[in-house]
C-alpha cells in the first residue's frame, strides 16, 4: 500500500520560518482574497511572485511538487468547461470531422478558475511547509482558541501516520490469510471490508490508552498552560502584517475599478 | 516514610457482581522497589490504574476502603492532582505517545505544560531527561518514528519528568521485543539506583530477580504473598502455586539440589550464580 503523501513542515532557517504563523496566516488570507478578485493574468503574476518567496524560505522546489496533482483537476476542467459552458457564444475550434466545438468562453473560464486554484494551493504549500504546527496552535491558542480543540488538531496530524501502519499491519495480517485485495473496483472495495472491524476496534482501544496516558500526564489541569516551543511577535511581523494589507486592498481595488 | 497506602481497598467495576479486587491493605514505603507478579487476570493492571485514579475516576465502579498517596486521598481527589504524584506507565509504546509534539523533546515537555510551569524549568528538565534516558541524538526526531524500546523510554521520562513521588510501571515491557526490553529494564535499573520508589508490574521474573527489594504476588483479586525479594523469588512452590515461573537462575540452581550437587539456598541474582557455579567447580 502506498504511504499517502503527508504534507507537512520543513525545517529550515529562513527568515520565513521565523514570522510569527499569525503573520503568515493573515498573509495566507489576503492572497486567497486576492486570487478571488484578480483575473487569470494578474493571478498569474500573483503565481509567478512565489518564486522569490521560495527562494528566501529555503525551500526551492518542495512548493510546486504538489502542482502535479493538479493537472488532472485543471485536465477535467478544461475540457468540461470547453465544451460545456452555458453561456457559450463564440467558437474557439471545432474538431475536425465530428461536429464537436470548444467554446472561447468555456476555456476563459477554466482558465480563471485554474490561476486561483495554482495560486491558492502554491501559497497554501508555501504556509504549511514554513510553519511549525505546533506554533501555529501555540499562536491561536493566543487568540483563545481552546486548550482541547488545539490538542485535537495537533494530535490529529500527528497519529495518522500511526493509523496508516495500523492499517498496513491489518491487511498483511489479512493477506497472509489468504486475503485478497486485487481485482477491479468493485471487487477491491468489498476485500477492505473486513479489514475495518480490526481497525475500528484497535482505534477505540487505542484513544482509550491514549486518553488514560493523557491523563497521567496532567491534561485535564484547570490553570494557565505554559509552551515549549516559543512563538515571538516581533516588530517585523506587525509591520509585514500592515503592508501585505494594504497592498492588498490597493491591488484589489485598482483590480476592481480597472 | 510511606508513599502509598492502601487500606482495605476493594473496587467492582460497573456492571459486574464480584469485585476483581478484594480488600487489600499494602503499604509502600519511600525509595521501596517493589515487583508485583502474578497470573492473567489476577487485578494487577487494575491495582496500577488505582494508584493514579483512573479507577475510580476515569472507571465507573463500586471504590470501598482507602487509597493514599503521598497523603492524598484518591477517591476524593482530582486526576490532575495525582499525576503531579503519581508516573504511571502502560504497556503500549505507541499509544502513549501524546500525539501533541512533533519532536522527542516537545513529547517529554506535554506534562509540564499542562501544568503550567515557567518554560525555562521545562527547558531544564527536559534537557535533564533527554540525557537520563540516553536519547541525546534523538531529541529532535519524531517520536512515532523511534523504536518500540525508545518510544518506552520516552513514556517513561515523559511522567519522571513531572517528578512523582512513585513511579507505577504496567508491564512496561510486555510488547516489547528482547533489545527494547533490555533498553527500558537497563533504564529501570538506573531509576531504582537513584533511589525513586517503584511499583513495577511485570511478567518477566529475571529481572525482577536481579534487583527488587520486594515482591508482592497478586492472585484473584488478593494479595497472595508479600515479601523481600530473595524469600519470595526462591520459594518455588509458592511460585508455582501462583502459576508464576521462577526465574532462570533459581530454576538452575533448584535442579542442582535435585541432582544433589548443590545443598545451600537457590540462586537469585547472577552473583549467586556465579558463587554456586565457582563452588561446584573446585569440587
Ligand atoms: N475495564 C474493565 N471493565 C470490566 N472488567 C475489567 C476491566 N478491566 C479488567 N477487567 C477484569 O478485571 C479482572 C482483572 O483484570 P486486570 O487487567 O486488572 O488483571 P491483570 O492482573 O492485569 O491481568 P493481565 O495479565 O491480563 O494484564 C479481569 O477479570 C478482567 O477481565
Ligand atoms: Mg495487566
Amino acid at each position: 500500500m502506498p504511504r499517502t503523501i503527508l504534507i507537512s513542515y520543513i525545517e529550515r532557517d529562513s527568515l520565513i520560518h521565523k514570522l510569527n504563523p499569525l503573520t503568515k496566516l493573515t498573509a495566507l488570507i489576503c492572497v486567497i482574497i486576492l486570487a478571488f478578485i484578480l483575473g487569470p493574468v494578474n493571478n498569474l503574476i500573483l503565481f509567478a511572485l512565489i518564486l522569490p518567496l521560495s527562494y528566501i524560505s529555503k525551500l526551492t522546489w518542495d512548493v510546486f511538487k504538489p502542482i502535479r496533482y493538479l493537472l488532472i483537476i485543471f485536465a477535467i476542467l478544461f475540457s468540461i468547461q470547453g465544451l460545456f459552458y452555458p453561456f457559450r457564444l463564440t467558437p474557439l475550434y471545432t474538431i475536425p470531422f465530428t461536429n464537436i466545438i470548444i467554446w472561447k468562453e468555456g476555456i476563459i473560464y477554466a482558465a480563471e478558475i485554474s490561476a486561483r486554484l495554482l495560486v491558492m494551493m502554491v501559497y497554501g504549500f508555501l504556509f504549511v511547509l514554513t510553519t511549525h504546527p505546533g506554533d501555529l496552535v501555540n499562536a491561536l491558542r493566543k487568540l483563545k482558541m481552546p486548550y482541547k480543540v488545539g490538542y485535537i488538531v495537533l494530535s490529529t496530524l500527528h497519529v495518522i501516520p500511526s493509523i496508516q501502519m495500523q492499517v498496513e499491519t491489518i491487511i498483511d495480517a489479512q493477506k497472509s490469510r489468504g486475503l485478497d485485495v486485487s481485482g477491479n473496483i468493485i471487487k477491491r472495495l468489498r476485500a477492505y471490508v473486513p479489514l475495518l472491524g480490526p481497525l475500528f476496534i484497535g482505534s477505540v482501544q487505542q484513544a482509550v490508552e491514549r486518553t488514560m496516558a493523557l491523563e497521567a500526564r496532567a491534561f485535564s489541569a484547570d490553570c494557565e498552560k505554559t509552551s515549549f516551543r516559543q512563538t515571538v511577535f516581533r516588530k517585523r511581523d506587525r509591520n509585514i502584517i500592515i503592508a501585505t494589507v494594504i497592498i492588498s486592498v490597493t491591488v484589489g481595488v485598482l483590480s476592481w475599478i480597472y | 516514610m510511606d508513599i502509598l497506602k492502601f487500606k482495605n481497598f476493594s473496587w467492582t467495576y460497573e456492571g459486574f457482581n464480584t469485585p476483581i479486587i478484594k480488600k487489600i491493605n499494602l503499604t509502600i514505603k519511600k525509595g521501596e522497589f517493589v515487583g508485583m507478579i502474578g497470573r492473567v487476570g489476577a487485578g494487577r493492571s487494575s491495582l496500577c490504574s488505582s494508584i493514579l485514579g483512573l479507577i475510580p475516576h476515569f472507571y465507573p465502579g463500586k471504590f470501598e476502603g482507602n487509597i493514599i498517596v503521598d497523603g492524598v486521598d484518591v477517591e476524593t481527589s482530582s486526576l490532575s492532582k495525582l499525576s503531579t504524584i503519581v508516573g504511571l506507565v502502560f504497556q503500549s509504546p505507541t499509544n502513549q505517545l501524546s500525539g501533541a509534539g512533533t519532536t522527542v523533546e516537545e513529547e517529554l515537555a506535554f506534562g509540564l505544560e499542562n501544568l503550567g510551569i515557567q518554560r525555562h524549568e521545562i527547558i531544564k528538565r527536559v534537557e535533564e531527561m533527554v540525557k537520563l534516558i540516553g536519547l541525546e541524538k534523538f531529541s529532535s526526531r519524531n517520536p512515532f518514528e523511534l523504536s518500540g524500546g525508545q518510544q518506552q523510554k520516552v513514556a517513561i521520562a515523559s511522567v519522571l519528568i513531572m517528578e512523582p513521588k512513585i513511579l507505577v510501571m504496567d508491564e512496561p515491557t510486555a510488547q516489547l521485543d528482547p533489545l527494547g526490553t533490555k533498553l527500558v529494564f537497563d533504564l529501570i535499573k538506573k531509576l531504582a539506583s537513584k533511589g525513586i520508589t517503584i511499583l513495577l508490574n511485570t511478567q518477566n521474573v529475571d529481572q525482577l530477580a536481579e534487583f527488587a527489594d520486594r515482591i508482592i504476588i497478586m492472585d484473584k483479586g488478593e494479595i497472595a504473598a508479600d515479601g523481600d525479594a530473595r524469600s519470595i523469588l526462591t520459594d518455588i512452590t509458592l511460585l508455582k502455586k501462583y502459576g508464576i515461573e521462577p526465574s532462570q537462575l533459581t530454576t538452575l540452581s533448584y535442579k542442582m539440589k535435585e541432582k544433589k550437587l548443590w545443598n545451600k539456598p537457590l540462586c537469585l541474582t547472577m552473583k549467586d550464580a556465579e558463587e554456586m557455579v565457582c563452588e561446584v567447580m573446585k569440587r
